[in-house]
C-alpha cells in the first residue's frame, strides 16, 4: 500500500512546472510535501487526483495505476475553502458524501455526528458562506471523514487557522494515521511538517530536491546545529574565529551555531571550557527543517503570491 | 459510483439549490399572475367597456337627417369585428344620442358629457358634409369608425337622390362573400380563415419567444453556476467524486429540470384560466358572459413540436453556456465568454419571428436554409410548421441535424470543460481553446 510517484513532468506552454517529480509515501503516514507557491505542489497533488493528466511520468497506488482505482480511494482538500457557500452546511455534507455513494440517511447521522464532535453542531443549517475560516475547513475536514477515503491529500491545510483549530485538526490527522490511512499534505509552515510528518519531500522549481523521512532529510546537509548558553554574555566572541562555524542565532538563553561536516562539535565545549567559561547548556542536534530548506532552495518569501494554480497565467 | 447515480445526485442539488431561492419562488409567481392577467384580458376589458361605453352626440342641419344618421352611425360602430369575442347580450360599445345644436354639443363633449360630437351639414351642391369634434385622436377608432359610418351615410344619401329605394339599398351594402385559401390545390385542410391563421401565427410567435427565454435565461444561469463552481474552488472536490461530463450533465438536467417546474406552472395557471374563463365571465358579467374559446391553432403537433424544438434547443445551448462559462473564472467576464452564443440565438429569434410575423417571407429559399441550421432551427421551425409551410422531410431532416450538433456540442463542451474548469486566470483566447480542443488536458 504505497503511494509511488514516478517521473512526473508536466508543461504550461512556456513554464515547465514540474521537472521529474518522484517520492513515495509509505502507508500509515503522515507525508509533508514542503515547496514556496508556485514550486508545483499543487500541480503534482492534482495530478495525483487525475484532476489534471501529466505529460509523463505515473502515479501508482499499490503497484496499481492510481486511476484504476475507484474514486472513493481518494480523497482531497483544496486550500481555498472547496464548500458550496449559498448551501447549508448539513445539506452539502450529504451531498458530497452521496457523490462517493453514501446513502443520505447514513451520510447525514454520520456528519451530524463529526459536526457534534468538531463543536459545530449548531451551524449545521447555515450556510457555508456565514462560517468562519477555521469552520469551512472543518465541515471540509468532515466531509472527507464521510467519504473516508485511504489516501487523503490536503493543500495547506493549516492556513489562516488559530492555534486551537490547528491542534484540532493535527490530533484528528494523527488519528487516521493511527487508522492506517495515508495522508499527504502541502505546506510552507515548516514547523507544523517538523512536528507532524514522519517523511517530507521538498520541492523547488519543479524538482525534488529531498526527500526522505524527516530525521535523514534534516540530517542530509551532513551539517549539525549546536545550542550553547555560557555565564558571561561576550564569552563565545572566539567562536567567530572558527571557520566551520556560523552562528546562526544569538539568542538571550543561548546561541545556535551551524557546524560544518568536518568539524566535530565537541570541540566547542572543549574550547569554552578551556578559556574558563562556565557552560549551562550544551546540546547538539539536527539542524531544522527550514534550515535544511534554506539551504536547498533559499528563503521563503512570505509575501509570495500564489501563482501554480494559474494554468492560464503560466499558459 | 456509476455515472447515472452521479448525474442524478448533481442534478438534484442543482435543481433544489435553485427552486429554494427566494428569487425563483418570487419570479414564477409573477409570471403565473402575468399569464393569468393576459388570460383574463378580454374579460377585464370587456368589464371596463360595458360599464363605460363611448358617449357620441349627432347634430344635424335638416330635421329628420340627425335621426337616421344616428341609426346608421349606431349600427356601423357597434358591428361585430371578427377578432373580437362574439356577445350578443353585451351593452353596446357605443351609445348614440341627438342634440338639438352644433354650440351645446360642443360644450357637452368639452365637459366630457359626450365622448365625441358628429355634425352633418348640407352643402350649396347637395353633398352632405361631416364634423367631428373630440378630444381623442384623428387617427382613434372612434374617429375611424364615424369615417367609415359617414361615407356609407353619404353614399346612401345619394343613392336617396337618385331615387334607390331603402330596401334596395339593404341589398347594395350587403357583405360580399370572401374566401382564403391555399395555394396547393391538394391541400384542403385546416379550412382558413382569417382569425384561425393570426391565431396560429401568434401562437408560433409566443412559442418561439418562449423557447429563446428559455435558452438565454437558463443558459446565463448555467454559465454563472459554472464561474460560481470555479471562483469558491468546489470544483476540485466535486471533480474528485465525479467526472467533468457528469457535473456537466447533471448541471444541464437539473437546470432543465428548474425550466420545466416553471414552464409547468405558468402553462398550468394558463390553462387553468383559459378553462375557467366561461365560469368566472359568468360570474362577472352574468347571464350574457358566453363561453370562450380555446386559442385556434392549438394542434398537438404543434405542441409536441414545440416541447421537441424548446427540449432540444435548450440541450444544445445549455451544454455550450456551461462550457463557455468554464472558460472564465470571474463573473464579470461571464457576458463576454457566452456572447457568441448569445449573438447566435438572438439571430435564430429575431429571423424566426420576422418570419412568423410575415415581415420576411417565410417560404423564401434562404429563410428555409437557415431553419436547417441547427443553432436557428429552434426559433425558426415552430413558425413555419404552424402555418404547415414546412415539409415532413424538412422536420425530419432539421431534427436529425439537431441531434447530430447535439452530439458534437456534447463531446466539445466536455473537452473544454474537463479543461476550463481547473483553468484560473486571465480569459484564454481562441488559440489556447482551440489547443484544449485538440490536446485536452
Amino acid at each position: 500500500m504505497t503511494l509511488v510517484i514516478d517521473g512526473l513532468r508536466k508543461r504550461f506552454g512556456e513554464v515547465l512546472a514540474l521537472d521529474g517529480v518522484s517520492f513515495a509515501v509509505h502507508p500509515g503516514e503522515v507525508f509533508g510535501f514542503l515547496g514556496a507557491n508556485g514550486a508545483g505542489k499543487t500541480t503534482t497533488m492534482r495530478i495525483v487526483l487525475g484532476l489534471m493528466k501529466a505529460d509523463e511520468g505515473s502515479v501508482s497506488w499499490n503497484g496499481e495505476p492510481a486511476r484504476s482505482w475507484p474514486r472513493r480511494t481518494w480523497g482531497y482538500m483544496p486550500e481555498e475553502r472547496g464548500l458550496y457557500l449559498r448551501m447549508p452546511v448539513i445539506d452539502q455534507l450529504v451531498h458530497f458524501a452521496a457523490l462517493y455513494g453514501v446513502p443520505r440517511r447514513k451520510a447525514r447521522e454520520e456528519a451530524l455526528a463529526w459536526l457534534e464532535r468538531f463543536r459545530i453542531a449548531d451551524l449545521a443549517d447555515r450556510r457555508a458562506e456565514t462560517l468562519s475560516k477555521g469552520n469551512q475547513q472543518k465541515v471540509q475536514y468532515v466531509a472527507t471523514m464521510l467519504q473516508d477515503p485511504d489516501v487523503l491529500l490536503m493543500d495547506e491545510p493549516f492556513v489562516g487557522l488559530d492555534p486551537v483549530n490547528v491542534a484540532l485538526l493535527k490530533s484528528a490527522f494523527l488519528e487516521l494515521r493511527d487508522a492506517g490511512k495515508t495522508l499527504v499534505f502541502s505546506t510552507h509552515q515548516l514547523e507544523q511538517a517538523e512536528a507532524l510528518c514522519d517523511s517530507v519531500a521538498i520541492i523547488d522549481h519543479g524538482r525534488i530536491v529531498a526527500s526522505g523521512s524527516t530525521r535523514d532529510v534534516r540530517r542530509s546537509t551532513g551539517r549539525q546545529a549546536v545550542r550553547i548558553a555560557t555565564s558571561s554574555d561576550d564569552g563565545l566572541d572566539w567562536l567567530a574565529a572558527l571557520p566551520e562555524c556560523t552562528v546562526t542565532r544569538r539568542g538571550r538563553d543561548y546561541t545556535e551555531l551551524r557546524v560544518a561536516a568536518g568539524l566535530d562539535p565537541q570541540v566547542i565545549l572543549r574550547g569554552a571550557l578551556d578559556r574558563g567559561e562556565e557552560v549551562l547548556r550544551f546540546e547538539v542536534t539536527d539542524p531544522s527543517l527550514e534550515d535544511v530548506f534554506v539551504e536547498r532552495v533559499g528563503a521563503l518569501d512570505p509575501g509570495e503570491e500564489a501563482t501554480l494554480s494559474a494554468v492560464g497565467a503560466r499558459a | 459510483m456509476s455515472t447515472a447515480s452521479n448525474i442524478a445526485t448533481i442534478a438534484r442539488r442543482e435543481y433544489l439549490v435553485r427552486v429554494r431561492t427566494r428569487s425563483f419562488v418570487l419570479g414564477t409567481a409573477l409570471l403565473v399572475i402575468g399569464v393569468l392577467v393576459i388570460a383574463f384580458l378580454p374579460l377585464i376589458v370587456r368589464q371596463l367597456d360595458r360599464v363605460n361605453p363611448t358617449k357620441i352626440a349627432v347634430v344635424a342641419s335638416e330635421p329628420g337627417l340627425a335621426q337616421t344618421a344616428a341609426g346608421t352611425l349606431s349600427g356601423v360602430l357597434n358591428a361585430p369585428t371578427g377578432t373580437g369575442i362574439p356577445d350578443p347580450g353585451a351593452p353596446p360599445d357605443f351609445v348614440i344620442s341627438v342634440v338639438p345644436d352644433v354650440a351645446a354639443g360642443r360644450r357637452a363633449v368639452v365637459d366630457g358629457t359626450y365622448g365625441a360630437l358628429l355634425s352633418l351639414e348640407r352643402q350649396a351642391s347637395g353633398q352632405l358634409a361631416f364634423t367631428l369634434y373630440t378630444n381623442e385622436p384623428s387617427t382613434g377608432r372612434t374617429a375611424a369608425l364615424t369615417r367609415q359610418a359617414a361615407t356609407a351615410m353619404a353614399v346612401a344619401d345619394r343613392l336617396d337622390t337618385l331615387g334607390v329605394k331603402a330596401a334596395d339599398q339593404t341589398a347594395l351594402f350587403a357583405p360580399a362573400e370572401f374566401a382564403v385559401t391555399w395555394p396547393d390545390p391538394a391541400k384542403t385542410d385546416p379550412t382558413r380563415d382569417v382569425a384561425g391563421a393570426m391565431g396560429q401565427d401568434m401562437l408560433a410567435f409566443g412559442m418561439t419567444i418562449l423557447i429563446f427565454m428559455i435558452v438565454i435565461m437558463y443558459g446565463n444561469w448555467i454559465a454563472m453556476s459554472v464561474v460560481e463552481e470555479k471562483s469558491s474552488r468546489v470544483m476540485e472536490v466535486v471533480l474528485n467524486a465525479a467526472t467533468p461530463l457528469q457535473l456537466l450533465a447533471g448541471k444541464v438536467f437539473g437546470v432543465g429540470a428548474v425550466a420545466c417546474t416553471q414552464y409547468a406552472a405558468v402553462v398550468l395557471g394558463g390553462g387553468a384560466a383559459l378553462l375557467l374563463q366561461g365560469t368566472v365571465a359568468q360570474l362577472v358579467l352574468g347571464t350574457g358572459g358566453g363561453a370562450v374559446d380555446l386559442p385556434q391553432g392549438l394542434t398537438p403537433a404543434l405542441l409536441l413540436a414545440f416541447g421537441v424544438y424548446g427540449l432540444l434547443g435548450f440541450l444544445l445551448y445549455a451544454t455550450l453556456f456551461a462550457a463557455a462559462g468554464s472558460l472564465v473564472s470571474r463573473q464579470e467576464d461571464v457576458n463576454a465568454a457566452v456572447m457568441p452564443l448569445t449573438l447566435l440565438s438572438t439571430a435564430g429569434y429575431m429571423i424566426g419571428v420576422y418570419a412568423a410575423m410575415g415581415l420576411i417571407d417565410i417560404r423564401a429559399g434562404w429563410v428555409v436554409g437557415l431553419t436547417m441550421v441547427p443553432f436557428l432551427a429552434p426559433f425558426m421551425m415552430l413558425g413555419r410548421i404552424s402555418i404547415g409551410a414546412a415539409l415532413p422531410w424538412e422536420i425530419v431532416l432539421s431534427l436529425v441535424l439537431l441531434v447530430a450538433m447535439l452530439a458534437v456540442a456534447l463531446w466539445v463542451a466536455a473537452r473544454i470543460y474537463a479543461v476550463g474548469v481547473l483553468l484560473y486566470g486571465s480569459r484564454p483566447g481562441a488559440r489556447v481553446v482551440w489547443r484544449l480542443l485538440r490536446e485536452g488536458m
